[in-house]
């Protein structure tokens, strides 16, 4: 039985109140502008969280990796490292949107919009019962969808919306559907007992436990961005309110990944199928295609959701190996935390640039380096983390998962391969990040520095410090990631 | 036993139907109800899986879904109507101003 003081539960009640009481709060003060009075409070509701969530780490009260419960949710050190990294993306969103927030209406709702969201990931981080996952996963998709919508005046957010919830919407119904499955084959809906029915299933019935498997892969796969279901995404980040595109790369892709974690992964371990080979090749897809086409891109923001994707790529080769290397997992976990900063940090940084210059066009970015110094330095500093430049934390994140794929090489001949193709995806990585950096400093006449948005430099330097301490001492990151790390055995059982 | 399978035949019949009208419909309502269809179809899979379960753990996550499948479809909706002041129309073959 859960009590009342753990984590998930205390983190849904303090944003979950935040979050209803803002639009209250605005229609009762009868006013519409006063855009930092919501902003603080909630900055306030996320800070509180997050000091929560690490005060039940530091006293220990959370419980080492547990993956199963009877309950529907469990307060374990997995959800924990998922709830801190979106609480994280989420604190920088509700900051970044500060000054993008001036110019537009209503930012009441938008806040509180933001924080029921995150309440949604960090439930599906938690959640351990299959129609939990699922009232979840809606709670986090159906804010986000009216967050990329949010300017109504302007088309390419609507446009974006329109798409956006097309995809998210035929998702949560593959999801649903592969729930029903999974409930009619084994009776339950608890992830363990679902789990355990499926190692006794009659052999008749496996083709039907694999389409169920592959609705979960598809329907998460959405969200996540891999590669046969990503067309969503470049055109959903292009388009939606700058803020929001940190909140929907750094934050709801990694719920994707905790719910796949959840159930694919082990599911994979219990049906003793060869998934590995699949999810190998979706990997090697996905970071291929991501980069290639990123390459080609000549909007900022579109070639970051292109990088974006061939980071789902790098993460799901931890996924894959998983099952034949216990770096696999730990792996990921550490990469999808260094994502969550990185890619938060590049989008809000890109935030900046829109509300300061309101350019995304590469070509005018030509000078950024003296116009924006900050914004400018931070955001080279986050794509060369996310290329995996040492001594940058991306770089130690990357080699564990491209260690966990050479690892696995004893037992699956084709694993070195993942490394393989993850160093040279990297490496043509490293050239558009390149490009980049050579048109913000090394190309451009001099002109003038204009002011930088204070919230935002503030969540630079903040990131900055995080990206580079840790990368120069990853030590506690690294213990507290393989705390969070589920053990996987084929003798797994709840 | 024999009624389950033709509870599961209607279902995977009606996921076809939901999947062919998201394929080949370039009308957002139409596409919209394609999707509800196959929410409807694993709804039907639920509810009967549960009648032939010893308990109701599938109605209830039927009736769950059912909930979240109408706030889904609010917010679609109201989407479609912000587009459609803009556009006048709701084909999504209008809608590509991104792309790259």
């Amino acid at each position: 039985m859960l009590e009342i003081t753990s984590t998930p539960l205390v983190i849904m009640a303090i944003l979950g109140t935040v979050g209803v009481l803002l639009p209250i709060i605005s229609i009762v003060r009868k006013e519409k502008g006063s855009n930092s009075f919501y902003a603080v409070i909630a900055f306030a509701a996320l800070i509180v969280s997050i000091g929560y969530v690490g005060y039940q780490f530091l006293n220990e009260n959370v419980a080492p990796a547990a993956l199963f419960s009877e309950d529907v949710i469990v307060d374990d050190a997995f959800g924990g490292l998922f709830a801190i990294a979106m609480l994280i993306v989420a604190l920088f969103t509700t900051v970044g949107s500060f000054n993008y927030m001036r110019k537009h209406n209503s930012p009441a709702v938008y806040y509180s919009l933001i924080l029921l969201a995150t309440i949604g990931m960090v439930l599906v981080a938690y959640s351990t019962d299959l129609v939990m996952l699922f009232v979840a996963w809606e709670l986090m998709s159906i804010p986000t969808y009216v967050l990329v919508g949010f300017i109504k005046k302007n088309p390419s957010s609507n446009e974006a919306a329109l798409k956006y919830f097309l995809f998210g919407a035929l998702s949560s119904a593959i999801i649903i559907y592969g729930i029903s499955l999974a409930y009619g084959l084994t009776g339950s809906t608890n992830i363990g007992e679902v789990i355990q029915g499926y190692s006794t299933l009659d052999p008749s019935l496996l083709p039907l436990a694999l389409l169920s498997v592959g609705m979960f892969i598809a329907g998460f796969g959405f969200k996540m961005g891999l590669v046969p279901f990503h067309q969503w995404l470049p055109d959903t980040y292009e388009g939606a309110p700058a803020p929001i595109t940190a909140l929907l790369a750094a934050a709801t892709k990694k719920a994707g990944f905790a719910a796949t974690i959840r159930i694919i992964v082990l599911g994979m371990v219990v049906l003793h199928l060869d998934w590995t080979l699949a999810l190998g090749v979706i990997a090697v897809m996905t970071m291929t295609i991501g980069n290639i086409a990123a390459i080609m891109q000549k909007n900022l923001t579109r070639m970051l959701a292109y990088s974006s994707i061939a980071h789902a790529g790098y993460i799901l080769i931890g996924l894959a190996v998983a099952p034949h290397s216990s770096l696999g997992l730990q792996g990921s976990l550490y990469h999808i935390l260094n994502h969550a900063v990185m890619k938060g940090m590049a989008f809000i940084a890109i935030a900046g640039i829109v509300t300061t210059l309101a350019v995304t066009h590469i070509d005018k970015l030509q000078g950024l380096g003296r116009r924006m110094p900050i914004t400018a330095l931070a955001l080279v500093i986050s794509l060369f983390a996310l290329a995996g430049v040492p001594p940058l934390a991306g770089f130690w994140s990357k080699l564990m998962l491209f260690g966990s794929a050479l690892d696995a090489g004893s037992t699956l001949w084709w694993a070195p391969w993942l490394a393989i193709a993850g160093v040279l995806n990297s490496a043509l990585s490293l050239a558009y990040y390149g490009w980049i950096t050579r048109k913000m400093y090394f190309e451009g006449e001099t002109q003038k520095r204009v002011k930088e948005p204070k919230a935002i430099i503030a969540v630079m330097i903040t990131s900055m410090i995080f990206l580079i301490g840790f990368g120069i001492y990853p030590e506690p990151i690294m213990q507290f990631v393989e705390f969070a790390t589920p053990v996987i055995s084929s003798d797994l059982m709840p | 036993m024999s009624e389950l399978i033709d509870f599961t035949l209607v279902s995977v019949a009606l996921l076809g139907i939901g999947i062919y009208g998201l394929a080949v419909k370039r009308n957002f309502i139409r596409m919209l109800f394609a999707i509800e269809i196959i929410i409807n179809a694993a709804n039907l899979n639920l509810v009967a899986f549960g009648r032939f379960l010893p308990h109701s753990g599938g109605q209830t996550l039927a009736l769950f879904s059912i909930a979240i499948a109408a706030a889904e479809v609010a917010v679609g909706l109201s989407l479609i109507i912000v587009a459609y002041r803009m556009y006048h129309n709701v084909d999504i073959a209008d809608f590509r101003s991104l792309k790259g």
